[in-house]
């Protein structure tokens, strides 16, 4: 009965962070294999420490918390060589109207120092706070104001040169 | 609060909008225009960052778990959703606007119909769309006209199509597979939830609008997608 419970819930989480999950682990990797191996690897890493979670609303804290320090775990064995423009084509989606000036955006945030891109990720894909970025990321709060901030700005910067969005009085 | 402070606090979160924050809107032009802007701003920001997921992905990681399926909890689920639905006392249109601004499921809550429809998809449509039930076109198409939406024809397939209970009568709960992406329709005939709203939680965004006399909630991947889908219908 217990298992089935446990089979249940986790089938939940499952169905309901893979994708979200997915998506973080690209941004913080940028390789679409990497990406899936991590949260693959992050489930497993759940289910072996499923006694750890106490509190259902925090499950998804906990994953992206799992996720990161898999990620970590990864760079520590081995450098990922990431071919952008091999992976330029499993990214372009065919079923959003305007393809190319999504991928041009998404260049703009790749070309973000991962530090700031984190948080932009957490923030804006994860719903997260900053103060709950700063747990995840374990940094306080203050740095991760000023880099999003920061990104936003440069992100700004960035649109502004290849795309009509610049805002002078910024 | 002065324009730095507001400036400040807006490129550090622009979907969060404290009372001080609102009253300094209301007497700043150039403040409002440039939070109209980040809005916009940022809604293509959310829109790049969801990269498509590869296909299957969740069922290739229960694979691995071997996990079975989860217990039947439907009505215990649409009930909720009832409940949030029947909420809602005003209706009124809207007209659609470009830079809508995106609001968390927090800065909604959890009781709000948008929100609970979110959770209601990514909870419970897998398994309903494995029960793969037959559609009536006429029994669709019914539902739709009521509400005075149009039936997306070109590049549109119904993949799931069935009664959703409501508090007061009945509702339908519509998947299409659409040119931009699966989304998710939640037709309500008979009672309406407010002023539209827009939401992001988790991987998801809807858009909850009132309509005639009753209202519609959209759930896609994306802002851009939800867009795209309620042009087709409106």
């Amino acid at each position: 009965m217990l298992s089935n419970q446990k089979n249940s819930q986790f089938e939940t989480l499952v169905r309901a962070y893979s994708a979200e999950l997915y998506r973080y682990a690209y941004w913080i990797c940028r390789d679409r294999f990497v990406a899936e191996d991590l949260v693959q690897e992050t489930f497993t890493r759940a289910w072996q420490g499923w006694e750890g979670l106490r509190d259902d609303k925090a499950a998804k804290s906990w994953l992206y918390t799992i996720l990161r320090n898999e990620h970590a775990r990864s760079f520590e064995r081995k450098r990922f060589d990431i071919d952008d423009a091999a992976d330029l084509d499993g990214l372009i989606d065919h079923t959003t109207a305007r393809p190319y000036e999504e991928i041009e955006l998404r260049q703009m945030l790749a070309a973000l120092p991962r530090g700031y891109r984190e948080p932009m990720v957490l923030q804006v894909l994860g719903g997260y706070s900053c103060a709950e970025i700063a747990k995840i990321m374990e940094i306080n709060v203050g740095a991760v104001m000023t880099r999003l901030t920061r990104a936003r700005l440069a992100l700004r910067k960035l649109a502004g040169v290849v795309a009509p969005r610049k805002v002078n009085n910024l | 609060m002065n324009c730095f402070e507001f400036r400040k606090l807006l490129l550090t979160d622009p979907r969060v909008q404290t009372p001080e924050q609102e009253r300094h809107l209301a007497g700043c032009d150039a403040c409002a225009n440039l939070a109209r802007e980040m809005g916009a701003f940022e809604a293509h920001v959310h829109d790049a960052l969801q990269v498509p997921v590869p296909e299957a992905l969740a069922d290739r990681v229960l694979l691995r778990h071997k996990i079975r399926a989860p217990a039947v909890r439907t009505w215990a689920l649409a009930a909720s959703l009832v409940a949030a639905l029947g909420v809602g006392i005003y209706f009124y249109r809207v007209p659609l606007v470009e830079h809508e601004r995106v609001l968390t499921a927090a800065a909604l809550g959890a009781n709000h119909p948008a929100v609970t429809a979110i959770a209601h998809v990514l909870d419970e449509e897998p398994r309903m769309l494995k029960e793969n039930r037959g559609v009536d076109p006429v029994v669709m198409r019914a539902a739709f006209m009521r509400l005075g939406l149009n039936l997306p024809a070109n590049g549109t397939t119904v993949l799931y199509f069935d009664k959703c209970p409501m508090t007061g009568g009945a509702g339908n709960h519509v998947v299409l597979q659409t040119p931009f992406g699966q989304v998710t329709l939640i037709l309500v005939p008979d009672q309406s939830f407010g002023a539209r709203v827009v939401v992001a939680d988790r991987d998801k965004t809807a858009i909850a609008a009132p309509h005639r006399a009753g209202g519609y909630i959209l759930i896609a991947d994306s802002l851009r997608n939800v867009r795209q889908t309620e042009k087709l219908l409106i």
